[in-house]
């Protein structure tokens, strides 16, 4: 399971993006997208924002649980008060030659399985205290990138904790 | 540029003459650029010596299809339109009427599918008839003659459906073919020994002596790579087109407007729908009918009516058992007006109409070929429906380069009067009213029976033996085949079968446009079948009950949606694609079933793409094929309206998602004109969205439109001779040269373009004067239009009262004593 965490300002315009991988059941915290990612994640990130647009409006929870689907990249997405959305790509493992049952047990085994909700609910909820944090400096407006390495490395745990 | 363009021999072809005509060029301008064009010969020399290979200007008919795209060409000032489409209109539609005719673009999607599925009539001729087509330049017989009339029957059809409401249509079509042949064996299936399907081959080879469709490979194998090699060649002719023509920014067509169908995609559908073969599985492809036709060159016509007949029916012609041998026989006479009397003729005809009753034709035919001199003659549109091999075979002649003959036919304007009166008069008078009448006597006899609870009781009954028997007999191997009526062996049921008859009749109902009839007939076989375990058989019918509800212009809730058609969707695709490997069934269905979907608009958009992605997904098509279904995603996303002003719910970034993955992939199979409409679209759309920023913020998505726009340029760039610039830097400075240029960017440049494309197309055909001169004479074929449309009843009663039944579908007794 690979996934591409990305805040997105209300201009369609990313203020944070970072790219991790599990780290549960033995997974190294590394990232395993293929070289085309690197573009094709933000096409796919920032097309599913129509679809976020529409949901957020049907629904009075931040968490928006995963609401699209490309190919294999499924996209979570967590709305905050002022309209920044918090959106997480994951792509479940291809399933190669070398890899066996290891990870049916896992939380990417089943994208949209109850257990992968709840632990992408517990990452947006702690990066979400973080970014409030965050954004609370002085020196932050409106649609700026992030650039606090402190806020970067409390993703980075969120993400070895829940994902 | 003017130069470049690969026109006419004849001056008065000349590009920049047409150019003078519309756009203002000042003298200083124009006058080096005539010195050029006298200094340095005729333009067709200057082209043929270009560097580049350049594509056989005469085979610029065969591409018009997908060349001029629908609606791009509107603005040009003398509005010729392509070749084919004016002659199509001409020939086709009432002059008078046509302009404001209501009924949807040809090209549409839902036009391409109601002319897929119609009712197809075999053509059985004798020799002479045969010889007689081919003295009129068609070597393949008189169904060549007929075909282009049958894609559009004259006037409105008035076809009644089953609760007795009359509807007229528009667009009523019927497909000729050669008895015999497109026929596809069922593929046994596998692990049951194959006993009789030794046999079946047999037969199948008999019945289409020539073909031998169990030879080769089966249509539906080789169809779906056989339209992508037609689209392929289109694709690789309009590139070579453009880098003769330079300018290529403007020769792009420009990015369409919300909603409407690329060309390309237009003519892969059709080409998959074009000529579906006769299988087992749905009955589209059975004949309805069977036209006997003999000629008056023959000496012996009565006995040759009749041997023609036993033959068709019993003999050497005869279809493959699972094909229902009892359709009607319509004969007819074609008289040649130059060779012979007519007072003969109308005698033959009568003794034909004693003996046949009234399923007969006189049909007065002109014996020679029509040539483009002559006066009245009219060019025979080539079919709209020719199938994808036929296509890729006339396509492979035009690379012999030299030898390369003009495949546009001339008949006589008398001719196709003659064909329209016999094509409206056989479908309103013979083939309607029979189809009406199976329908209504197979509604009666065998699906009403299995309608209700009483009907599935007396099912299941049957199919178990009885309550008692029932659980020792399910532990045998191979019980449910005994009880069943599916022939396991061969992979088809018997014509006479219950199945059978319920899946013709819901095929008849749906060619009549019955969709509810036709729905809830494949609703009931649906069970049946995955009761048989006949695959194929189970995935054609959920396919088309998926489609007619699809087709019924009632609105359909989402949960309907949801719970109906895309159980039925995804029971016909998984059983084609995973039960019976059929690759072409699950394209169809995908192809069909998402179309159908994004005409309902709203939610079922994003349902559309989802089959969409499925297919993509499944890796069933070629390359080609999966560029053109991403651009179709683009297009659907494209059509979702957002619900405010906001655009929310709009899928404006998904469209352009997918417009730049289809550029991805035509750039790389280096097609850069496509590349360069579909980043248009995608630049075009990102422009639409609220903020205006687009991908913009995104820096390696931003980097890699940005990569894709130079490797388009750069391609677009790559074909054009240098060596060109060289050679008319001699004749003309670069000053004017420029300022001939600025000239036309600043008017324009994209409308004397398409002015030029179509100078190409229009010079083989002359069609100026000729569109106008068909046009007129266009009024001689009105009064078909006027044929009185249901006089079917009241003949019925009079004159032919002894003949009543027997001879709308003549059974072999019946025709013997008319003879005794």
């Amino acid at each position: 399971m690979s996934y591409h965490f990305i805040i997105l300002g209300t201009q369609d315009n990313p203020l944070f993006s970072y790219v991790l991988g599990t780290s549960k059941q033995g997974g190294d915290g590394q990232a395993r997208f293929p070289p085309s990612a690197a573009h094709l994640n933000q096409f796919v990130l920032h097309s599913s924002l129509d679809i976020a647009e529409e949901v957020q409006w049907g629904t009075g929870h931040l968490y928006l649980k995963c609401i699209d689907k490309f190919f294999n990249n499924y996209i979570s997405c967590f709305v905050t008060g002022s309209n920044t959305k918090f959106m997480l790509l994951h792509q479940p493992t291809q399933q190669g030659p070398g890899v066996t049952t290891r990870s049916s047990a896992a939380i990417g085994a089943n994208p949209t399985s109850p257990q992968t909700e709840e632990a992408i609910r517990a990452f947006f909820q702690e990066v979400y205290e973080s970014w409030v944090k965050t954004v609370m400096s002085p020196f932050y407006g409106l649609n700026k990138e992030i650039r606090s390495p402190v806020f970067r490395q409390k993703v980075a745990a969120a993400g070895r904790k829940y994902l | 540029m003017e130069k470049r363009s690969p026109s006419s021999s004849s001056p008065k072809h000349n590009p920049l003459n047409q150019l003078r005509n519309f756009i203002p060029i000042s003298p200083e301008i124009a006058a080096p650029a005539r010195a050029a064009t006298s200094g340095d010969g005729s333009i067709s020399q200057s082209v043929a010596s270009l560097p580049f290979a350049r594509p056989n200007p005469s085979a610029a008919s065969l591409f018009a299809s997908t060349l001029t795209p629908p609606g791009s060409r509107s603005m040009s000032p003398i509005g010729r339109g392509s070749p084919s489409r004016v002659i199509a209109s001409s020939i086709f539609r009432n002059p008078i009427d046509s302009p404001s005719s209501t009924q949807p673009p040809p090209d549409s999607p839902a036009h391409i599918l109601t002319g897929a599925f119609i009712p197809h009539i075999a053509v059985y001729a004798s020799n002479d008839t045969d010889r007689l087509a081919a003295d009129k330049g068609f070597p393949s017989g008189l169904w060549e003659l007929l075909r282009p009339f049958g894609e559009r029957i004259h006037g409105k059809v008035t076809i009644r459906d089953s609760n007795g409401i009359s509807r007229s249509l528009d667009d009523f079509a019927v497909r000729f073919f050669r008895l015999g042949h497109h026929i596809e064996p069922p593929d046994p299936t596998p692990g049951v020994p194959t006993k009789p399907s030794s046999t079946l081959n047999g037969n199948v080879g008999q019945s289409a002596p020539g073909s031998s469709p169990a030879r080769k490979a089966p249509w539906s194998k080789t169809v779906v790579h056989d339209a992508e090699a037609v689209i392929e060649r289109h694709l690789t002719y309009a590139e070579q087109a453009a880098a003769g023509l330079g300018h290529l920014n403007s020769l792009v067509p420009q990015g369409p407007e919300q909603g409407t169908t690329s060309p390309y995609y237009s003519l892969y559908l059709r080409r998959l729908l074009s000529g579906i073969a006769a299988s087992p599985h749905e009955t589209f492809s059975h004949p309805v009918a069977c036209i006997i036709v003999i000629s008056s060159r023959n000496p012996d016509p009565i006995v040759t009516l009749r041997s023609l007949y036993a033959e068709s029916s019993k003999g050497e012609a005869q279809l493959p058992p699972w094909i229902e041998q009892e359709y009607l026989r319509y004969y007819v006479l074609v008289h040649d007006e130059e060779r012979d009397n007519i007072a003969r003729s109308m005698s033959l005809y009568d003794q034909m109409k004693r003996h046949f009753g009234l399923h007969c034709h006189l049909l007065r035919l002109r014996g020679s070929q029509g040539a483009e001199t002559d006066d009245d003659s009219i060019p025979l549109p080539r079919s709209d429906w020719m199938t994808a091999s036929e296509e890729l075979a006339l396509l492979k002649r035009t690379d012999g380069g030299e030898d390369f003959e003009d495949p546009v036919r001339y008949i006589f304007e008398s001719d196709a009067t003659a064909i329209r009166t016999f094509t409206r008069e056989m479908v309103t008078q013979s083939i309607i009213p029979t189809m009406e009448r199976s329908v209504s006597v197979w509604n009666d006899q065998v699906a009403s029976r299995r309608r209700g609870l009483g009907g599935r009781i007396l099912n299941l009954s049957r199919r178990w033996g009885g309550f008692g028997g029932g659980a020792s007999r399910s532990s045998m191997i191979g019980s449910s085949s005994s009880t069943s009526n599916y022939d396991q062996a061969g992979g088809f049921y018997k014509p006479e079968a219950a199945e059978a008859t319920m899946r013709r009749l819901a095929d008849y109902a749906f060619m009549l446009r019955d969709w509810k009839l036709a729905y809830s007939t494949y609703d009931l076989l649906r069970s049946d079948y995955s009761t048989d375990k006949a695959w194929k058989f189970h995935a054609a019918a959920n396919e088309m009950a998926a489609i007619s509800i699809l087709m019924n212009p009632q609105s359909i809730t989402s949960k309907t949606r949801t719970e109906t058609v895309d159980q039925l969707l995804e029971a016909a695709f998984y059983s084609y694609q995973t039960r019976c490997m059929a690759t072409y069934g699950a394209i169809r269905t995908v192809l069909l079933g998402m179309e159908l979907l994004r005409l309902r608009g709203g939610s079922s958009i994003d349902d559309a793409v989802r089959w969409g992605v499925r297919l993509l997904e499944g890796k069933l098509m070629g390359p080609t094929g999966e560029v053109l279904l991403k651009e179709r995603l683009s297009v659907c996303y494209g059509g979702k309206q957002g619900l405010t002003s906001q655009f929310i719910a709009g899928r404006r970034r998904k469209s352009a998602l997918w417009s730049i993955l289809a550029a991805e992939s035509w750039l790389d199979q280096e097609k850069f004109l496509q590349a360069q409409r579909c980043l248009n679209d995608a630049r075009k759309t990102y422009s639409l969205l609220p903020n205006e920023s687009g991908i913009s913020k995104f820096v390696a998505a931003s980097d890699f439109l940005a990569g894709l726009q130079q490797r388009t340029k750069e391609g677009l760039a790559r074909p054009k001779g240098d060596s060109f610039y060289e050679r008319n830097d001699g004749v003309e400075t670069d000053g004017s040269r420029d300022c001939v240029d600025d000239q036309e960017e600043d008017d324009g440049g994209s409308e004397t373009e398409s002015e030029e494309v179509e100078a190409l197309q229009g010079q083989e055909l002359e069609l100026p004067h000729r569109s106008r001169r068909i046009s007129l004479m266009g009024h001689s074929g009105a009064p078909a239009a006027s044929l009185e449309t249901a006089p079917l009843r009241g003949r019925k009663g009079g004159t032919q009262s002894d003949a009543n039944n027997g001879t709308r579908e003549p059974p072999a007794s019946s025709i013997g004593n008319n003879f005794g």
